[in-house]
């Protein structure tokens, strides 16, 4: 049944959406994070999407490729120069009293966030109308 | 047993669910840079589909072009997801009923 492809479609959806809403909320918790593991302030990362074809199930091998799912490519990596701000008490701060933050904005993180649940919430939506029409086959038997 | 309209009523609800496939697609790739709306041409895909050919999804024109190349209308798609599903419960319902006549002559003495 190609139906349940297209149920593969959205899901990879629901997984790219909810990638990019851990990274996001990942550089909301972040913003003011002045010391990491690699060294250095936090840098802000996004999820980079690509569409790409659904892997061949047994019963699509027989149809032409019509479905193209979704799939993080790469998570970009802010490479910026983090923002200075002058506090010389801070145990961070450089010899001239400066100390470097992520250059976070938390306005285009939450913008960015209510775009992925958005994202999320369609991707729900195409899965319960497909859902829908199997089960719309099923009841054929009745 | 079943008869030329129940065979057009399956070959209906197969392509329905194809579009549904590039609808879900679409829907997918809302966030996708570069990636563009695909839908088949419904009407003379039914045309072919009786004649059992496989559909072959198209690019969409005269949809607006997002900065990242991407042009998904999420009104559009929207729309065409709960169009699709409408008219597959439409023909899965004539379909039952098609087949119920035919389990109704089956049935010995019966009236179900």
């Amino acid at each position: 049944m190609s139906l349940f492809s297209a149920m593969a479609v959205s899901a990879s959806g629901l997984a790219a959406q909810r990638t990019r809403a851990e990274l996001l909320v990942e550089n909301l918790a972040n913003a003011e994070t002045t010391r990491t593991p690699e060294g250095g302030p936090y840098r802000r990362k996004d999820a980079v999407f690509a569409s790409q074809p659904m892997a061949p199930s047994f019963s699509s091998l027989l149809e032409s490729h019509l479905q193209e799912g979704v799939a993080v490519q790469e998570i970009s990596v802010d490479m910026r120069d983090p923002e200075r701000r002058y506090l010389p008490g801070h145990p961070d701060a450089g010899p001239d009293g400066y100390v470097a933050f992520p250059r976070i904005n938390p306005a285009e993180d939450m913008v960015d966030l209510l775009g992925a649940s958005r994202g999320f919430e369609a991707n729900v939506a195409a899965v319960s109308s497909v859902k829908d029409m199997i089960m719309r086959s099923i009841d054929l038997f009745k | 047993m079943l008869d030329g309209l129940s065979q057009v009523l399956e070959r209906y609800m197969d392509l329905l669910s194809s579009r549904q496939k590039l609808v879900a697609s679409n829907i997918a790739n809302a966030d996708t840079p570069g990636y563009k709306t695909k839908d088949i041409d419904f009407q003379s895909e039914f045309r072919s589909a009786l004649h059992g050919i496989a559909p072959a999804p198209i690019e969409i024109g005269g949809l607006k072009v997002r900065n990242d190349g991407n042009n998904v209308s999420m009104d559009r798609e929207a729309r065409l997801l709960a169009e699709n599903g409408m008219r597959f419960n439409l023909a899965s319902n004539l379909l039952r009923s098609r087949i119920q006549a035919v389990r109704a002559a089956l049935q010995p003495g019966g009236n179900t």
